[in-house]
């Protein structure tokens, strides 16, 4: 059959594809299906509303729930999280809308000193239920300013939570569960991932808070990796089922706090890792991480825990140079292979 | 009284012993305090609101439960005096600055981070400026709902040099939000004459561009900074908008060194210009007899000395405080 032909075969006999969603339309399902259950939920960022946000999350949101809910602002960082920060501490659900990671720096005096202590230094008296959803991650040219990785930015601050989702069925999921969340939460979204397209489920459901997901079973190796890192350690994991490794990826999904107990049982089991986070290495989440394997299973480890990240630079706009200082499924695929070799 | 009357600054008799009171209360307070401090009973930092009795007097009085305030860092005697009238229980102020477990944030906030949102105090914030922003939310949340809630935020001229003040005036002007910008222009930041700092001494000028009221009022007048706090709060309750009033005052701290301030200046605040020496002769000249406003003083000062005493006595916060409440849904084990 041509292009030309035309299929006469009746729509209900045809086979049922399996239905593909991108991480882009699952999160702006998130968003309408939460917009839907909580009155008290609104949206708010630089042109989100009619224009449907600079990567389409938001689209079609302003026309069904409004100006008042789904609210545009100027470029005025700090205020939009301060607005949160104010009407989540008396009761709103906001989610706010950063364009890029790179502007968190315009208000992360809002996020750090105030979303994520209200509740701590006010001894109780308050919460702050937001979301900040951002675009993070590099790989596209999008120069210093429009690529970082920021979760080391945040990491060590007590109090906000982050989520950073590898695919889209866990991207809805947890972003519901982050709009449920009485504590803030930083939602990072890869730019890389927008358009990966997965099956996703149906309907209001969420996947929670501060738990790992073991994307995939193994026996030699554990890969803990985030967002980009995710696709790219499992594609590494093929590669090296064809040379006799056997490697488990765990999907971190929650960044801040993180799910150590999934990532020590892995690596009990196999008694090797690997991390793998695309930021800069040093003071990354990478270094907690070693250190946190290194510390409880250093009886049982039969190698160094090995790390994959950004080279300790910023980020160029030259795609060679940037490709140069990210790390990828090459980058994730010595490390396992090295970390194979220098087992005792 | 009619709105007229209250903003035209007309006041009953009682209604200026009351905020006589009030004005003696913040005095005895920060005064006690700072006996306290330079003893070494006081943990932290210590900013005092002494000299600027009549502006947050002022304040205090017009505020209600159901408002919210985000107040400064000298701010005490508002915090107390929103606790007292609204709950009774002022001295648990004293005991949050002496970090006691008695506290209203059970001594885990201190002088900068004193709240209650049942009083409507919705908490200082160390970095001065940050809560022009925060205090947004709050409007933008009554105005979603159609609550008649005020949401004040009370800050120094210093903050004004922060980007957050900008922010703030332009998202309630096009929002239309009923936030009250109550700026307390005490000529310094820390030691910076507001002149140096801004581009103008009054920052009311700085506001104007915005587009909504924006007042000027001596902040060490209480019957003019009565009127002109109804004034505005009158004006956004009724869903007008945003409202901006600078109270000029002056501050009686000096800086860490010490006084820096020329003599003549001092001498004018201090004693031509003491807002509770105008409120003094204010009242004798209503025919209120020297002994009655001698036992006002007397009684307030008595107070504060039993809520030192209170706060003293009170044990310090249960070590499981420490790792308490930094997130809802997760303890923090360590």
């Amino acid at each position: 059959m041509t292009d030309t032909q035309i299929d006469s075969t009746p729509a209900e006999a045809k086979p049922k594809k399996p239905r593909k969603t991108s991480f882009t339309k699952a999160l702006n399902d998130a968003l309408d299906l939460g917009m839907d259950r909580f009155p008290e939920m609104f949206l708010i960022g630089e042109d989100i509303g009619e224009m449907g946000g600079d990567f389409g999350v938001t689209r079609k949101l302003w026309a069904k729930y409004g100006a008042e809910r789904v609210r545009d602002t100027p470029l005025s960082e700090a205020a939009i999280i301060g607005t949160c920060v104010g009407a989540s501490m008396v009761g709103m659900r906001p989610v706010a809308e950063i364009m890029f990671a790179d502007f968190l720096g315009e208000c992360y005096d809002q996020i750090v000193n105030n979303a994520a202590k209200v509740h701590y230094m006010f001894d109780g008296q308050f919460t702050a239920p937001l979301v900040i959803r951002t675009s993070c991650g590099g790989g596209f040219g999008g120069g210093p300013h429009h690529s970082q990785s920021v979760e080391g930015w945040f990491l060590n601050v007590p109090g906000i939570v982050i989520v950073a989702p590898s695919n889209p069925e866990d991207a809805k999921g947890l972003l519901l569960a982050s709009i449920e969340s009485d504590d803030p939460v930083l939602f990072l979204e890869h730019k890389a991932l927008y358009r990966a397209r997965a099956e996703v489920p149906e309907g209001y459901y969420t996947t929670p808070l501060g738990k790992a997901a073991v994307a995939r079973a193994g026996t030699d190796l554990t890969v803990v990796a985030t967002m980009r890192m995710v696709p790219m350690a499992l594609a590494a994991a093929e590669e090296l089922e064809v040379e006799g490794i056997s490697v488990e990826v765990v999907d971190l999904r929650t960044i801040r706090p993180y799910d150590a107990e999934t990532i020590l049982d892995s690596v009990s089991k196999t008694r090797r890792a690997v991390v793998a986070n695309e930021a800069p290495r040093i003071g990354g989440l990478g270094a907690e991480l070693s250190a946190r394997i290194h510390e409880e299973c250093f009886s049982e480890l039969l190698a160094p825990v090995g790390r994959v990240d950004g080279l300790d630079t910023p980020i160029p706009f030259s795609v060679p140079l940037e490709h140069e200082i990210l790390p990828d499924q090459s980058d994730i695929a010595t490390a396992i292979r090295t970390t194979m070799e220098a087992s005792r | 009284m009619t709105d007229i009357d209250r903003h035209g600054g007309l006041m009953e008799l009682d209604q200026l012993l009351d905020l006589y009171r009030d004005m003696w209360l913040i005095r005895a307070f920060e005064q006690g305090l700072e006996t306290e401090f330079e003893q070494g009973n006081v943990p932290g930092m210590l900013h005092t609101g002494l000299g600027q009795e009549a502006t947050q007097a002022a304040l205090a009085s017009n505020l209600e439960a159901t408002d919210c305030f985000f107040p400064d860092h000298r701010c005490h005697g508002i915090n107390a005096l929103a606790q007292q009238r609204h709950k009774g229980d002022g001295e648990r102020i004293m005991a949050e600055l002496f970090a006691k477990s008695t506290g209203v944030c059970s001594g885990k906030g201190g002088s900068l981070h004193s709240a209650d949102p049942s009083v409507g105090n919705f908490g200082d914030n160390a970095v001065e400026g940050s809560y022009l922003v925060t205090v947004l939310g709050v409007a933008l949340a009554a105005k979603m709902r159609g609550e008649s809630t005020v949401a004040c935020a009370i800050f120094g001229d210093g903050t004004v040099g922060r980007g957050e003040f900008h922010e703030s005036l332009n998202m309630a002007a096009i929002w239309d939000l009923p936030v009250f910008y109550a700026c307390v222009n005490n000529g310094y930041a820390i030691a910076t004459p507001v002149g140096e700092g801004h581009a103008s001494a009054d920052i009311v000028d700085l506001a104007r561009g915005y587009g909504f009221p924006c007042e000027q009022v001596d902040g060490n007048d209480i019957v003019a900074s009565h009127a002109a706090v109804a004034k505005a709060i009158d004006h956004i309750r009724d869903g007008n908008g945003p409202y901006f009033l600078e109270f000029k005052t002056w501050r009686w701290q000096g800086i860490f060194a010490g006084e820096f301030r020329p003599e003549a200046e001092v001498k004018y605040w201090r004693e031509d210009h003491d807002p509770i020496l105008m409120t003094n002769d204010m009242l004798t000249g209503m025919g209120v007899a020297e002994d009655q406003l001698a036992t006002i003083e007397s009684e307030q000062r008595a107070l504060i000395t039993e809520w030192i005493a209170f706060a003293k006595e009170s044990p310090d916060p249960d070590l499981a405080k420490a790792t308490a409440d930094v997130y809802v849904q997760w303890e923090v084990k360590n």
